[in-house]
This record gives structure tokens, C-alpha cells and sequence, in this order.
């Protein structure tokens, strides 16, 4: 048996920090709209608490799950996540909000195939790059995993979700640049990836005007800018030191996703440039805190794995606070920790859990 | 512990992420830090709704301070769609009181906007019902209406208001800026579906009322244009009339009236082309011999001739193989240049325009401002129409001296007429006369500054003299004043057909004059379009302008002057000139060949007694008289016992009164056509016919004699 340590103390309380953070801003940034369509103005940050609450359990048990156990749990994993992904497709199993089917539910319980997937998807890859070792060198070798995470990436994009199609991609890119895989090849990926995004946005070409109304967002600023001129306006109202919590006024309807995708936005208009910094610096401390994990794990499974839920969060992180700012074309894509949406809080406080987990076994 | 490949890769990956993140922190501080002030101002002004409280609009006084335009409060009801809860029901509640469908009113209410309209300016008492429903998100504004006191007294002139209270036409429109005012607001912050927000920002911005506006109008000559207008409509039936008085020194128009006319209260009841035609500007016709004014100051101003030369008008003149006819047949003979203009001798005139050169002539009638618009403040002014000159031909040219192949507006023909009257100065004509503060401080005052000179002052007296002429002994007696020396020109001229040509038996009958001649205070022009029954510019058009005139310048206090001249008779009542004829024996003539023997002769008759053969007359045959005097031709029945035949006499020249009396003692009857000089009859003279038919014989005025 391994040396077991304490976890990663930094790690945990910028998680724990986060969530905090996004618990307070979850219930400003709702609490109006809650009010308006639901008549409670606690009803998102209660189910928001709630999901809290699982998710942390969760970061618990995993921290104390030895995660080797999950080598084996891979193929059933993947399987799974794969038959939800197709489930989720069926008209009258997935749940359509917003023109999207991207929810399951059962009872009162609903979650999100794509946030199972991105964990399944994780553990095969990190479990077969483990394997193979220096094979990644030769593009053969990576063929299962590019067909897999291309399939699961398609799968989502049929919701249709670019946003978490390209995050999950964008993932398993980063874990193969970690993994030592050869820069040309990687090139050569990066090409054949935007290729596919080209044809994407072919096929449904709502998605072009929609992506790059970032780029000049007051050309339509009732249509495609809408969002982001919104998000920009709140952004800008903070200035400095924000107009102080639950001072925001965007969230009052005029902002879309408040809670959810634009949640950075409210941070920016309430706390400031001084928060959104904040926010920032606990997000980069995570994804060092996570890397410094994956760089000393003891074995190469557990360096992809942590490498792999690392960006993962990062990657996300940065695509949602680059969307919100105007920065990156729009995709909806949650801030990990801090927007509201239980399977994805559950599933990312899963991921630091086992994270945490190989933290303990880091070896100096 | 991972490869030092894997170990270079993840310091790679978190050296990168650093840099991206970085760039993220750089953006943030881009929009936060340097334009944030920026973007909160927009953002604000975007949750903002503004709730405009209407400016009130600046009334309108005539130049003696006569309220003729103001506005009243009116409330306009509006509803705020998201806090109605049950559009339904209050759809049923209010549908009785605004008079409106409730389905209508229903779908207002359901719209998924902030804030709508559901009906502008409700009387007060609909209002104060509203008030006492109390009903949620319907919401009652003070807007004002605006209330023309006069009806539709200078209707042409305000102009009107479209429902925001935006001037449309008229002052209305043309200093719509200055009555306007700014309006106020009340702005609320709001979130994204119109409700008012927790800590919203409430501000009032308080309307500041419109300017007034004091026009040059008088309101009391205004109405006697009014009333001389509806006369002329009464009486003549005319497609359109128009009538403006001017002060010819300073060019402030005292009063201007159009027919057909419409009430500015109610513009939307009249058809378009009433309202938006303001004919006095907009109308484009030719003016006919009142042009005549503008040909003559250009040859006195030019030397080229002087009131004593003397013309000779044999009753026609040939201009490039054309040949133009003086209205009078026969024409007038030997004549000075005084004597032309007031005989308005068509022969004469075209002698001084060709005489006068196109170039001259070019020159005083765009010196007189024709050709473009005169700039008076009021929208939809015409340019009227010349033809442009290189292109002028010695035809163009002889026509257009008499008035003929060029479109003038009135308000251009009524300003050159005032130049005349001015000592030759031209003046801008204008409506406004001041911008006075709500607080009554006169913020501007609208210059009278003439704008040139165009012809010199001794000329244009000397031509105000022979304008007198036409009034005292020529074309425009009825235009005579009592007490005050009167000016002018008649003018008849027939209507351009838009296809090119005349349109036959329609004209244009106007006058344009001023008074006291010595010292001129008023000008007036009245345009007559299309006048049915009669249609000289003498006989239609002259006393109405005495009628305005008499009455402004009495009303203006104008001293009237005692022992002044008094008019000849008008020409179509006068005999011609006494000259020794000998009465030609007509006794036992048949009626019709005793009438052309002394027609012949320059006498006219009297019909006694009935019969077609003449059977005595007084004077007798052989005696010598002065012409024109009267034969009175005592009639018997013919000798073969009154047949149930006659002979049609011949009726040319006779006018309708006389030609109706030859033919009743003929036994016939006249069907008259027209009026003025009979010019042609069937059954033809001297044809024998029964008795008791009808005569068909045409009747045309002189003046028709000139061919275009």
C-alpha cells in the first residue's frame, strides 16, 4: 500500500472558497428572478445549497476512494454515460429547455449526461494513455481515444451543446499535450477540431452569427448581441469595487442566465474589478494547486487523471469568464463552482474530491 | 514522480493558462476600470424609461396680439401591460368609456412592451371617469390639444398639429421648433419587463413651454377676406380663389385666404388637397395683363419708353408669322403709352416688350423675384414657372409681356405689385412679425429691411400714376374706392391646360392694386380660379378688391380724401366715341336687315311694337347724330299678314341683352351661350325659320380675341 498524506489543504479551501463565493452569488444574482417566476426568492439557491451539500459528501467520499479502484470502473463508466448520451437524444426521455435536450429526469431528480460523460470520458482516456506510455508518440495509438471523445463530442453537439462539446474536446486536447503526445500531431488535431467546428456551424448556421456577435456586439443589439451587451453592461457598471452585494441591477431580468452562465457578469457589476480578480486568482490557484497534483502523483494514471479534471475546470473557467467578457465567441458553458446547475456542482466537486484523493499520494 | 516530458508539458500548461488568464484579468480591467463609467451610463439609460410630459405648445396671436392659436390640457389614457393582471376584464371596463373595441383594447393591454398608448387626449370628463376606476397600470398623462379660436380664419397661414401636437403644415410646421417647446420627462428605472425596480432612480425633468409666435395677419382683415371669399364663392362657383392683403413697405403679409378652405381643429375632414395646398404660394398660373405692371416698369426703368409716346393699335400685330389680336376689336387706334396700360392694349405692350429685348425683360422679371420662390415663411411655396431664357423666342417674348407663357404664384405677382407701390423697393414677404417668450420677452423680431431696389423710385411713381388711370378710366373701375386713390391692373387669362394649350372656356379673373396711391399702405392681390357666370379680372376680381380695401384701410384709420376723381363708366357699359353719323332710312325694312343697316352705321336701336318689318323710326332717315345714339325703330307685322315665318337677323356684335330683345320681337327665342359679345348664331342671318325657335348664338368676351 501506498504512503497516504493529508490532501491538498490550498486546493481544498480555494474550492471550498469558490463554492462560497458561489453560493453568495448564486442567491444575488437569482433572488429577483426567483421572485418573478417562482414567488420565492430562494428558490435557486436552496436547490443550489442542496446540490452543494451532495457535491461536497461526494468530494468526501472520493477523497478517502482510493482511486485506482476507478481503472476498473472505466468501460462501465463510459458505457453508461454513452447510453445516456443517446437516452438524452430520445424525444420524451431528455427534457428540451431552451431549444436544447440536455437533461434527464427521473422523478424530481434530473441531471445532465454530458457532465457523466466528461468524467467517463477522463477516466478512458487518462486509463489508456496511462497504458500505453510512450506508444502516445504514434498517432495510431491515440486512434480509440480520438474516436471515442469524437463520438461523445458529436453525441453532444446533436443536443445541440457546442459549448460542452468543445470544453470536452478541449479537455482531452490538454491531457494529450500532457501526455507528451508530439506537437505536430497535436497541430494536426487542432486543425481537424476547428474543421469540425467550421462544419458545425455549416450545418446550423444560426450558430456563426450568433458566435461572432462578440466581435461587434451593438450590430444587433436586440438579436444576436443581446447577450453580451447585457453581460458587458453589467460587467462595466461594477468599475473598481463593484456597486456592492446584491446591488446589481442587470440581473433584474435584463441579464439572460444571471445564475447560470452570465453569473461572472453579476460578480463583475456587485464586486468589482477587485472580485472578478478575486475570482480569477482563486481559479488560477486551482489549476495549480491541480497540475502541482498531477506532477507529482505517484504513477502516470494518476498525473492524467489530475491533469485531466484540472483543465477541465480551468478550461471551462476561462471559456466562461472569456464569453461573459466578450472576449471568446458565445457558448454556453457554466463557471465550474459557481454557477447554479446541480449536476455540474455534484460532478466538479466529485472530480476535486478525487483530485484531493491523489494529493495524498503525491510523492516528493 | 511523471517524465520530464509530462513534466515539461504540465509547466507548460500552467505557464499558459497564467498568460491566458492574465489576458482575461487585462480585458476585465479594460471594461471595468477604463470604460466602465461609460458602460454604466449605458447601461442606465437602458433600464431607464423615460415618460416624455409634453412641452405646451406656444400660441399664436395676430399682430395685435389676438389670440387666434392656443393650446388646452387634454389627458391621454396609457396602460403599463405587465401590471395588468387581467387585460380582460379591464378591456370590458374601459371599451365603453374610450369608444373602442374590446378586442383592441384587450391585445393593447396583453403586449409584451413596457408601457403603450391606449387613446390620446380623452375629453375631461372620460378622464375623470377613468381616474375613479382606479385600475392598475392604466395610468392618465396631461398632454395638450391644440384649439383653433377662429375655425378655419387664416387656416392656410397656422397650419395644424398632427396628434403628438407636431406642427404639419403652415407656422405650425414652418416654426414648429419654436412653438414646440422641450419637452419634459420622468424617468424610472425599470427592470427588463416594465416593473419598477427596489432603490430605482426617479428623475423629473420639467417641460419648458414653447415660444409664442405674433404674426403680421391682422385678425380683422383677415375676416373681411374671409368674408369677400365665401362671397366670391357664393356668386361664382369658382374652382379656387385667393385674396392677400400686404404692407408693401415692409412686406408683412396682413391677411391671406384661400378657397377651398378647411378647419385646422378638424384637418383630417378635409381632403389633402386642400390642406396641404396652400394656393397663395403653391398655385402656379399666368397672370395675364396684371403682369402687364412688371413690362412697363421695365421699359420706363430702361428708358425705352415714356408715358407720352405714342402707339398705334390697329387690333392686331405680327410676331413671327403669328398673328396676336388686341382684345378690342378694331383695336384702340391711336394711343399714348398711358393710354395702353390703361386700356391694357395687348398690341402696345408686346410693341414695348419686343421693343424691350429679351434680356431687359429677363431682367426685371427676376429682379421682381419671379422665376423663384419669394422665401416667405411658410412651407410648400412654388417657384412658378419661366421659360428658361435661351430658349426665349420673339413669340415667348411678345406673350410673356402681356402676361402670357409664364406661371407666376400669387405671392410673387402680389410682391412685385408692393415693389411698385414701395418706391420700387422689393420687400420679403413674411407672417411672422415676432418670437415672444412664455414670460412675454420678445426674443426675435423679423426684419422689414427691403430686400433691393429694382426699379427707381421716380420710375415707379410714374407708373403708380398710370396704374391710377386704369382704375379712374380703364380696365379696372370697379376696383374705384370711395375716398381713397386707387391703383391697379386687371388681369383675365385663360387656364393652362396641363397637357400643354388652354383649356377653352375656363379663366383666371384677378386684380392686383394698392392704396393710397399717394402714399400706399396696402396691397392686394385676388386671384379668381375657373369663375362661373362672368370672368374679367374687371368685373369678377376689381370689387372685391375694393370691398377688402374700403373696408382695411377704414378699419385702419386711413383719412379718406374728399373731391377726389370719379370713375368712367367700365368700357363694356360705355358708348363708343360720339362721333357725326347719318341715320340711314330703314322704314319698311325687315327687322334684322333695319338692325346690321344701322349697326353699319355706328347707331344702336331700341324695338317698339311687335312685328318683324319696321314701320316707322325716330330720328328720321337723313338726320345726322352722334354715333351710338339710339334709333327707336317702331315695328308692324309683315305685310303678307304676320306668316308663321321670320327671317333670323343677324346678332353679331350685339350683346345678350340686346340680341334677346331683337329676337322676342322676332318671335324667337334666344339660346345664349357664354357671355359677352355675340360672336356667332345659328340658324344662320337672313334665313327664313318659324317662328318661336330657338336661336343658338355664342357669346365670348373681347379679350378672348387674342389668340395664346
Amino acid at each position: 500500500m501506498r504512503k497516504k498524506r493529508a490532501p491538498d489543504f490550498l486546493l481544498f479551501f480555494t474550492v471550498l472558497s469558490l463554492l462560497s463565493l458561489g453560493l453568495v452569488m448564486v442567491l444575488s444574482s437569482s433572488e429577483y428572478a426567483a421572485l418573478v417566476y417562482y414567488g420565492d426568492g430562494l428558490y435557486f439557491f436552496k436547490r443550489q445549497l442542496l446540490h452543494a451539500c451532495l457535491g461536497l459528501a461526494a468530494l468526501f467520499f472520493f477523497l478517502r476512494y482510493d482511486y485506482w479502484q476507478f481503472r476498473r470502473l472505466t468501460f462501465p463508466l463510459l458505457g453508461l454515460s454513452f447510453i445516456f448520451l443517446i437516452l438524452v437524444l430520445i424525444p420524451g426521455v431528455g427534457d428540451t429547455s431552451h431549444g436544447a435536450q440536455r437533461w434527464i429526469s427521473i422523478g424530481s431528480f434530473s441531471f445532465q449526461p454530458a457532465e457523466i460523460v466528461k468524467f467517463g470520458l477522463l477516466l478512458f482516456v487518462a486509463d489508456g494513455l496511462s497504458r500505453r506510455g510512450a506508444e502516445v508518440r504514434k498517432f495510431k495509438a491515440l486512434l480509440p481515444y480520438l474516436g471515442v471523445t469524437g463520438l461523445a463530442a458529436l453525441l453532444i453537439l446533436l443536443e445541440p451543446d457546442l459549448g460542452t462539446a468543445l470544453a470536452l474536446a478541449g479537455t482531452v486536447f490538454v491531457l494529450l499535450f500532457c501526455a507528451g503526445v508530439p506537437l505536430s500531431t497535436l497541430g494536426l488535431l487542432g486543425l481537424a477540431g476547428l474543421a469540425c467546428v467550421g462544419l458545425a456551424i455549416k450545418l446550423e448556421p444560426y450558430r456563426l452569427k450568433r458566435l461572432f456577435a462578440f466581435l461587434d456586439p451593438w450590430k444587433d443589439p436586440l438579436g444576436a448581441g443581446f447577450h453580451i451587451i447585457q453581460s458587458l453592461y453589467a460587467i462595466g457598471s461594477g468599475g473598481l469595487f463593484g456597486l456592492g452585494l446584491g446591488q446589481g441591477k442587470q440581473k433584474l431580468l435584463y441579464l439572460p442566465e444571471q445564475h447560470t452562465d452570465f453569473i461572472f457578469a453579476v460578480i463583475g457589476e456587485e464586486l468589482g474589478f477587485i472580485g472578478a480578480l478575486l475570482v480569477i486568482t482563486l481559479f488560477v490557484i486551482l489549476i495549480w494547486r491541480g497540475l502541482r497534483t498531477a506532477l507529482y502523483a505517484p504513477d502516470a494514471f494518476g498525473c492524467y487523471l489530475a491533469a485531466g479534471i484540472t483543465a477541465g475546470i480551468g478550461l471551462q473557467a476561462f471559456i466562461n469568464i472569456g464569453v461573459v467578457t466578450g472576449s471568446l465567441p458565445i457558448t454556453g458553458i457554466p463557471l465550474p463552482l459557481i454557477s447554479y446547475g446541480g449536476t455540474s456542482l455534484v460532478f466538479t466537486l466529485a472530480s476535486i474530491g478525487i483530485l484531493l484523493n491523489i494529493s495524498r499520494y503525491s510523492v516528493r | 514522480m511523471a517524465n520530464i516530458v509530462i513534466r515539461r508539458r504540465l509547466a507548460l500548461l500552467f505557464l499558459s493558462s497564467l498568460l491566458f488568464f492574465t489576458c482575461l484579468v487585462g480585458r476585465l480591467f479594460w471594461l471595468q476600470i477604463v470604460k466602465g463609467a461609460e458602460l454604466q451610463k449605458q447601461a442606465q439609460e437602458n433600464r431607464m424609461r423615460d415618460i416624455p410630459v409634453e412641452a405646451k405648445r406656444g400660441d399664436i396671436t395676430d399682430r395685435n396680439g389676438r389670440l387666434l392659436v392656443t393650446s388646452v390640457s387634454a389627458e391621454s389614457v396609457a396602460a403599463f401591460p405587465p401590471q395588468i393582471k387581467d387585460p380582460g376584464k379591464v378591456a370590458a371596463e374601459l371599451a365603453p368609456l374610450l369608444e373602442m373595441p374590446e378586442e383592441k383594447l384587450k391585445e393593447l393591454l396583453s403586449r409584451r412592451q413596457a408601457f403603450v398608448w391606449l387613446k390620446r387626449k380623452v375629453d375631461y370628463h372620460t378622464a375623470q371617469k377613468i381616474r375613479k376606476l382606479r385600475l392598475e397600470g392604466i395610468e392618465l398623462y396631461e398632454e395638450s390639444r391644440r384649439q383653433y379660436i377662429c375655425g378655419s380664419l387664416a387656416a392656410h397661414v397656422l397650419g395644424f398639429v398632427g396628434v403628438d401636437n407636431q406642427g404639419l403644415l403652415g407656422v405650425e410646421k414652418e416654426y414648429d421648433q419654436v412653438l414646440r417647446g422641450v419637452p419634459g420627462r420622468i424617468v424610472i428605472e425599470q427592470d427588463a419587463v416594465g416593473r419598477d425596480i427596489p432603490s430605482a432612480l426617479h428623475r423629473f425633468y420639467p417641460p419648458r413651454p414653447g415660444d409664442k409666435l405674433v404674426l403680421t395677419i391682422d385678425e380683422t382683415i383677415q375676416h373681411f377676406v374671409e368674408r369677400e371669399l365665401d362671397k366670391v364663392v357664393a356668386q361664382y362657383h369658382p374652382a379656387s380663389a385667393v385674396i392677400i392683403v400686404m404692407d408693401p413697405k415692409t412686406g408683412e403679409i396682413l391677411a391671406l385666404g384661400n378657397r377651398p378652405t378647411f378647419d385646422p381643429g378638424n384637418w383630417q375632414k378635409a381632403p389633402a388637397e386642400v390642406w396641404n395646398r396652400n394656393l397663395a404660394i403653391w398655385q402656379i398660373y399666368e397672370p395675364g395683363s396684371t403682369f402687364k405692371i412688371v413690362t412697363a416698369a421695365a421699359a420706363l426703368a430702361e428708358g425705352v419708353v415714356r408715358p407720352e409716346d405714342h402707339f398705334y393699335c390697329p387690333g392686331y400685330i405680327k410676331v413671327a408669322d403669328r398673328v396676336i389680336r388686341c382684345w378690342k376689336d378694331g383695336g384702340h387706334g391711336s394711343e399714348t403709352f398711358a393710354e395702353v396700360v390703361q386700356n391694357s392694349c395687348n398690341v402696345g405692350f408686346i410693341q414695348v416688350g419686343l421693343k424691350l429685348g429679351k434680356e431687359k425683360l429677363y431682367h426685371y422679371i427676376r429682379a421682381f423675384g419671379f422665376g423663384k420662390p419669394t422665401g416667405i415663411d411658410l412651407p410648400g411655396e412654388a417657384s412658378g414657372l419661366l421659360i428658361p431664357e435661351d430658349k426665349v423666342t420673339n413669340l415667348n417674348l411678345a406673350t410673356i409681356s402681356i402676361g402670357q407663357s409664364i406661371g407666376v404664384t400669387p405671392i410673387q405677382l402680389i410682391t412685385a405689385a408692393a415693389a411698385v407701390a414701395n418706391g420700387g423697393y422689393l420687400v420679403h414677404p413674411h407672417v411672422v412679425k415676432a418670437i415672444v417668450s412664455p414670460e412675454g420677452k420678445v426674443i426675435k423680431e423679423f426684419s422689414s429691411q427691403p430686400v433691393r431696389q429694382v426699379i427707381p423710385t421716380q420710375v415707379a411713381r410714374e407708373l403708380c400714376k398710370l396704374l391710377e388711370n386704369v382704375v379712374l378710366k380703364g380696365t379696372g373701375v370697379k376696383a374705384y374706392l370711395d375716398g381713397y386713390r386707387a391703383a391697379g391692373k386687371t388681369g383675365t387669362a385663360q387656364v393652362v391646360s396641363p397637357k400643354g394649350g388652354y383649356v377653352p372656356g375656363k379663366y383666371v379673373a384677378s386684380f392686383v392694386g394698392f392704396a393710397p396711391v399717394e402714399d400706399p399702405r396696402l396691397v392686394t392681390l385676388v386671384v379668381i380660379s375657373e369663375p362661373q357666370g362672368a370672368y374679367y379680372g374687371g368685373e369678377v376680381a376689381a370689387p372685391v378688391f375694393k370691398a377688402v380695401m374700403q373696408d382695411a384701410l377704414r378699419y385702419l384709420g386711413v383719412p379718406p380724401q374728399e373731391g377726389l376723381a370719379r370713375p368712367t363708366k367700365p368700357w363694356y357699359e360705355q358708348v363708343p366715341e360720339s362721333k357725326p353719323v347719318k341715320v340711314p332710312s330703314v322704314v319698311n325694312l325687315p327687322v334684322h336687315e333695319a338692325v346690321r343697316a344701322l349697326k353699319a352705321a355706328g347707331l344702336s336701336f331700341v324695338l317698339e311694337g311687335e312685328g318683324d318689318v319696321v314701320c316707322s323710326q325716330v330720328p328720321q332717315g337723313g338726320a345726322t347724330v352722334n354715333a351710338g345714339t339710339q334709333v327707336v325703330l317702331n315695328l308692324k307685322a309683315t305685310p303678307e299678314g304676320g306668316g308663321a315665318e321670320v327671317t333670323v337677323p343677324d346678332l353679331g356684335g350685339l350683346g345678350v341683352r340686346e340680341a334677346a330683345v331683337l329676337l322676342e320681337k322676332l318671335g324667337l327665342v334666344l339660346n345664349p351661350e357664354g357671355t359677352g359679345i355675340a360672336v356667332s348664331q345659328s340658324p344662320a342671318p337672313g334665313e327664313r325659320v318659324k317662328r318661336g325657335l330657338a336661336v343658338k348664338v355664342k357669346f365670348a368676351p373681347p379679350e378672348l380675341k387674342t389668340p395664346p
